[in-house]
Order: structure tokens, then C-alpha cells, then sequence
């Protein structure tokens, strides 16, 4: 069946799916509710975030200039810090400091979800923890994230209740409190047991080298500390010139997540370090010995040079945007590859595949725009969805 | 990135690229105008009325994508009936026409249109047709990804608007507006036309003093078509028209409206690539606008039009009525 047709297919399914509908309406009702809170608790946001559409207009053009003062800053805290040109070096330099028969935890990662991180080290003979409970539940699941933020937003607690009675041969309840510690107890003894911790980054701020991660579990602060190996993987889009910008554009991408604070925000910038004993520094004191950063570029750098759609890079990746869009709202992450919705599209054109993968979900855009409205910088996949058809009309010589 | 040979277009959208190149309407249709018989409109003039495909071909619309739905429901392969169709094009037989003449008894096609004339001739509003002659805005082809096609087809119609005179066109249809103002302005150059929305030019005639009153009490709620809203930013102008009008109780949906306002589903070709999806689509905006308890859910869209109906019928909630801005203001014109 031609791929077009294939997920013709597929979108029809998920789209008669009610439970996709249900969960769905219950989690945009709520997001909803959480942002406008937040809002208005913080009024000063929507400023905040023209300002960084500004921070981010002036980063992606110097993406690469950024990224490499970004690994010298690193390099001088005593971290490691590599480019990755595509996924393949990316997984040869985790490999190298992997190796095989390794535990590992994983806080959620788009860019591991991106090069498939968690199935290679799997295959590479590893025992890997997806910690964050919802990309957690879709491990258990075998299935892929539904959304960039809430991985598991179209499983009901009925469904985790299985899955979580599977993983440990003990009855769970479908009760959300239970489902949640009885996840915790699971995980608990793997954080320490872990030879290495993974991670992503939300903001780097190349002057410092500092990367910066929010997160409400409190899994991914474990992961960064807890085993003796912190890995970081990061797309090249997310480093901004300075530790300031770096805080703007936290904040707003948490505020468009919906949260008028996370619980945690995580600011790595080297390995753990003592220098308590006679003064001498020492790494490796209670947090990991080492730090490894590795940016991915694959397509970036080229996507960054295209004018007409540099700005699908400004993305935060707040999510923000899919709880606006009426198709996610009934086919969650059917409409979408690796990346959701119109950005999504986008994404899949440039970054994780190519413009005939893409044109599917480049054709199944509204263009309605009320993504655009949402978007704390108002990135304008529609325009940019109607300018890759014109693309894809010439590539194929219409 | 992809090679000569692939073929992504969706043979949907490239059906209205055919109809829009080779029949000069989105529908395929052979004959235009028929909205405007018994309507005493001038013919030409500086400012004309600018009449679009969809509100012309309301029925052959709809009886095209039902038919069309029904089949994707039954996951039946409907892209081949499009080739059907086609092929009926270039013999001459429209099989809209001709389905509509079979089974549809609906009337719909152009009454927006006729309502909208008259209402703008009782405001005392001066304005011709180009009728058979009205080109065709083309702007699905640029949102098909013709773009050049669709700047060829621009400075065609350019052309025939300077032949005529043509200084201000007053439109209907949402996307054609967009085109005519946003769009035509990069593509031709020169382009100097002055482009109204109906909807503007009936706030302005209610500025004026203009009293529009139902025969009834109504409960109306109004859903902003994705173009008038987040695109022309015609969000303002129906709730000040539908305010104004007596006898509506106007309600509105409680979050999703103007510029959050839902898109029906019907946006950007997507009901002739996704059918069934786009059906669903359409059914979860009626079941938002349903939650104000209107009985009237009024638009100004004939795409949003469709769309919605088809959803009101779905959800079986046939007392409430789908109707266009330009049917409800000519419901409430003032005896003369």
C-alpha cells in the first residue's frame, strides 16, 4: 500500500478510536485551564515570550557559532561536549561510553525518541528505564509517545493499571494514586543501581555551557545524579547566547506548558565536584564523575540557513500548540511522526525524514491556525505547511 | 527530499486544480450565475459583487461529499470516483450537477447569495455582477501548492477586472476575500482593487442606521469561519451585525470562538483528503457550539456551511438550523 495510503488508513482509525477522543478532550480541557492560571498569576509572560521570539531570532541564524561556544563552555567545567552531524554519530558516541550490559534510566528525551535511543541500546544489550512515568507506561506499552509533553495522554488509567499489574505481578488498581507509587517503587532501587543516567535539555545557554531542564516527577534530577554517567542529548536549536536569555526562554516554556512554576528546573553545567579536602578538586562527589553533552544536528544547520523555514526551529516545544489543533485533538499522535502536529510536519520534512515521508502529514494541516495563536512565539507552521506543498509540487514536477 | 515520480498530491485537491484551470470554478461546473436570475443587478460597474464558487454550488457540493463520505466510511476506495468525475468533466456532464438532480432536493445553491444581494440593495449599497464572467480567485491552488499556476490565473483576473472597470469588489466567500486582499497584492502587480467584505459593508450600513429585525425571538450563536477570523480578522463585525439585529438572542461558545474559534474541519482541502476525519471534525465543533443552546448556529462560510450541517444532522439535532449571516440578515429585513 503506498505510504499516503497507509496513513490514510491509520489517521481514519485513530480518529474512530473514542478513547483517543475522550483522553484527549479531558487533557486540552485541562491544559487549558492550567495555562490560563498560569497567565494570569504571570501576566508578564506574554511579553516575556516576544521576547524570546527576539532571543530566538537572533540565535538560529548563529546556531552553529553558539553551539560551539556552547561546547568549549562545557569543556572548560570539565564536562564533554560533542556535535553530532547526524543520529548514526550520535549513537556511535553514546555506544562508546555505553558499551553493553549496562542499566540505564532515561528522563524523556524527543531528541532520544528522535534518533530511536531507547530500542538501540536495548538491542545493544542493555537494560534501559524510561523514568518519566508517562513514556514509562508507554515503554511498558511497546507503543510511541502520543504527545511531546504527556507521552501517555490517550491511556486511560483502566489501561496503566494492566500494564503496571504486568511489570510487577502484583494486582494494581486503576487508581492514580496507586498506579503512581507503585511506578515509584518499581523505579526507585534502578536509579541507583543505574551505571549511567540519560537526559535532554530544554535551554542551553552558550556562554555558561549550562543546560537547563524542567521537569515536575523529580526522575530526571535522580538521573542526572544519582549514577556515576550523566548523558545529555540536545538539539543544536536549543542553545541562545546567554545564561539571561537562557532564563527567559525557560520560563515561558514551561508557563505555555502549562505549569505557573514546574516543580524542578534543573541547571547542569559540569560534572559534580568537591574541592573540600585541602582545597584540591575532585570529581565525582555525590553527583555523576562524568558529563557528556552531545548536540544533534542532523538537518538543523541546514534547516537554519533556509529562510522561508528557519522559524519551525524557534519551536520550544511546549506543547502548547497541539492541545489547539483539531485533528491532534481526535488522532493525538497519528497525525505525526516523530514530532506532532503542523510543526511536526514540518520537523518530519527536515529534521527526522524527508519532503516525500512528510507529505502526508504536510497535506493533512487545516491550515486553521489556531497553533499559531497559541504559540508563545508564534511560529507559523500553516504558512509554512502551504509553502513545502508548493515544494513538493515542484520536486515532483507536477 | 523527494524525487520526480512521486506523486503526494492528493488527487482530491488536483481535481479542484483541474475544475479551477479548465472550468474556471472550484466545482467543475458548467454554468455560473444561476444565483442571480430574477435579481435585478446591473450588469459591471466599479464596484461589483463578488460571488465565489461556493456559495453558487452549495448542493453539488454537498451531494459530492456525502457521496464521497459515504464510500470513505465503508473504507471504500472514493479517490477513484474522483476520476470518474474527471473524466465526466471533459465530456461535458458534471457529475455534481448531476448527482444534486438525482437525489438532492435541496435548493441551497446561491441563496446565500440572492440574500446577501438583496440585503445589500435595501442598505443602499450601488453594485453590478460580472455574473457568467466573474473569473474564479483561484486561491486553492495556492493552497494546493500550485502557487505558480495560481499567480497566472491572479494576473489573468487582474486583467479582466481593468477590462471591466472593476475598482471595489465587495466579497462573499472567506477565502476568496483573502485572496483578492492578501494574496492578489503580491502576486500582481499593480493591484489596486479595494476589497469589502460583505460583513463590513453591512456593519457600515448599521453605522448608518440600518434596523434589521426578526419576525421572532431567536437564540443565535455564531461560529468564525478560520479565514474571518484569524486570518482578515473579521472577528468584531458579525457580533456587532448580530447584537444589532432584534429579536436575536446572541450566546456564545464559551472559549473557542473568534480568534480560538474551531476550524469545522473543512479547511484547506481537508474534506476531499480525510472525508471521514473531516466529518468527525465538523461533529465535535457542532457538539461546542450545540453547548450554548442556540437554535440557529449562524456563519459566514459556505465551506463552514457544509460542514457544520452535515454535523448538525450526524448529532440528530435537527431543530437547530445551520444558516448563512446573509440568510438571517434577509430574514430580518424590515418590511418596505
Amino acid at each position: 500500500m503506498p505510504k499516503f495510503e497507509e496513513y490514510k488508513k491509520k489517521l481514519k482509525e485513530a480518529a474512530r478510536n473514542p478513547q483517543i477522543s475522550l483522553a484527549l478532550s479531558r487533557a486540552i480541557k485541562s491544559y487549558r485551564k492550567n495555562v490560563e492560571e498560569a497567565l494570569k498569576k504571570f501576566p508578564h509572560t506574554l511579553e516575556l515570550a516576544e521576547e524570546v521570539r527576539k532571543v530566538k531570532e537572533k540565535s538560529i541564524p548563529r546556531m552553529e557559532e553558539l553551539v560551539q561556544q556552547a561546547c568549549e563552555a562545557i569543556q572548560e567545567n570539565r564536562g564533554k561536549a560533542f556535535i553530532a552531524h547526524t543520529p548514526q554519530e550520535a549513537l556511535e558516541i553514546i555506544d562508546g561510553i555505553v558499551g553493553s550490559g549496562k542499566l540505564i534510566v532515561k528522563g524523556k528525551s524527543l531528541t532520544g525518541e528522535e534518533i530511536d535511543l531507547r530500542e538501540h541500546l536495548e538491542n545493544r544489550g542493555n537494560e534501559v528505564y524510561e523514568t518519566d512515568l508517562g513514556e514509562y507506561i508507554i515503554q511498558l506499552l511497546g507503543s510511541k509517545p502520543m504527545h511531546i509533553l504527556a507521552p501517555a495522554v490517550h491511556v486511560t488509567k483502566e489501561e496503566v493499571a494492566t500494564l503496571l499489574s504486568q511489570a510487577s505481578g502484583e494486582e494494581v488498581p486503576p487508581d492514580i494514586k496507586t498506579e503512581v507509587a507503585k511506578a515509584r517503587e518499581i523505579l526507585r532501587d534502578k536509579f541507583f543501581r543505574a551505571d549511567i543516567g540519560m537526559s535532554g535539555a530544554n535551554v542551553v545557554a552558550a556562554n555558561t555551557g549550562t543546560l537547563f531542564q524542567i521537569e515536575n516527577e523529580g526522575n530526571i534530577r535522580l538521573c542526572g545524579s544519582a549514577p556515576p554517567i550523566h548523558i545529555v542529548l540536545v538539539g543544536m536549536e536549543k542553545v541562545v547566547p546567554t545564561i539571561e536569555d537562557a532564563f527567559k526562554t525557560i520560563e515561558v516554556t514551561w508557563r505555555f506548558a502549562g505549569y505557573s512554576v514546574p516543580s524542578y528546573v534543573n541547571l547542569v553545567s559540569g560534572p559534580s565536584k568537591t574541592g573540600d579536602i585541602e582545597k584540591v578538586t575532585t570529581y565525582g562527589a555525590h553527583g555523576p564523575k562524568e558529563l557528556t553533552v552531545i548536540f544533534l544536528d542532523a538537518g538543523r544547520s541546514q534547516l537554519a540557513k533556509d529562510l522561508e523555514f528557519r522559524e519551525a526551529l524557534y519551536c520550544l516545544r511546549c506543547g502548547g500548540c497541539l492541545y489547539e489543533c483539531p485533528l491532534f485533538a481526535v488522532t493525538a499522535g497519528h497525525f505525526g511522526d516523530k514530532y506532532f502536529g503542523g510543526i511536526g510536519a514540518l520537523w518530519t520534512a527536515f529534521i527526522t525524514g524527508n519532503l516525500a515521508e512528510a507529505s502526508p502529514l504536510i497535506y493533512s494541516c487545516l491550515t486553521c491556525g489556531r497553533c499559531k495563536i497559541r504559540c508563545p512565539v508564534k511560529i507559523d507552521s500553516p504558512r509554512m505547511c502551504v509553502d513545502l506543498r508548493k515544494r513538493i509540487v515542484m520536486e515532483e514536477g507536477w | 527530499m523527494s524525487k520526480r515520480g512521486e506523486r503526494s498530491v492528493p488527487p482530491g485537491l488536483l481535481l479542484f486544480k483541474d475544475n479551477i484551470l479548465y472550468k474556471n470554478n472550484l466545482f467543475g461546473i458548467s454554468s455560473k450565475s444561476k444565483w442571480a436570475r430574477e435579481l435585478s443587478i446591473p450588469v459591471g460597474g466599479e464596484t461589483i459583487f463578488f460571488a465565489g464558487c461556493g456559495y453558487q454550488f452549495l448542493d453539488e457540493a454537498k451531494a459530492t461529499l456525502s457521496l464521497v463520505l459515504a464510500l470513505d466510511r465503508r473504507d471504500l476506495p472514493w479517490e477513484k470516483t474522483l476520476w470518474v468525475t474527471k473524466t465526466l468533466n471533459h465530456l461535458g456532464v458534471n457529475s455534481g450537477e448531476l448527482y444534486t438532480k438525482l437525489v438532492s432536493h435541496s435548493h441551497l445553491s446561491g441563496e446565500p447569495l440572492r440574500c446577501a444581494s438583496i440585503v445589500l440593495q435595501r442598505i443602499g449599497v450601488k453594485f453590478g455582477s460580472l455574473f457568467e464572467e466573474e473569473p474564479c480567485c483561484a486561491a486553492p491552488l495556492y493552497y494546493i501548492g500550485f502557487q505558480e499556476e495560481f499567480a497566472n490565473k491572479a494576473i489573468a483576473t487582474h486583467k479582466i477586472l481593468q477590462a471591466k472597470g472593476v475598482k471595489k469588489v465587495i466579497t462573499m466567500v472567506p477565502s476568496c476575500t483573502f485572496a483578492l486582499k492578501n494574496l492578489f497584492p503580491i502576486f500582481v502587480k499593480g493591484w489596486r482593487v479595494e476589497v469589502h467584505h460583505f460583513l463590513e459593508v453591512v456593519c457600515e450600513g448599521i453605522k448608518r442606521g440600518v434596523k434589521f429585525r426578526l419576525p421572532n425571538k431567536v437564540k443565535v450563536t455564531y461560529h468564525d469561519p478560520c479565514f474571518m477570523s484569524r486570518l482578515l480578522g473579521l472577528i468584531e463585525e458579525p457580533r456587532h451585525i448580530l447584537r444589532s439585529v432584534e429579536g436575536v438572542e446572541f450566546v456564545e461558545v464559551e472559549y473557542a470562538k473568534g480568534e480560538w474559534s474551531t476550524c469545522c474541519g473543512g479547511g484547506g482541502g481537508f474534506e476531499v483528503i480525510f472525508p471521514e476525519v473531516s466529518h468527525i471534525l465538523a461533529m465535535n465543533r457542532v457538539k461546542e457550539l450545540l453547548e450554548t443552546g442556540a437554535s440557529v448556529i449562524v456563519t459566514s462560510c459556505p465551506g463552514c456551511l457544509i460542514q457544520l450541517s452535515e454535523g448538525v444532522k450526524k448529532l440528530k439535532a435537527p431543530e437547530v438550523e445551520v444558516i448563512d449571516m446573509a440568510q438571517l440578515l434577509w430574514r430580518a429585513l424590515p418590511e418596505e
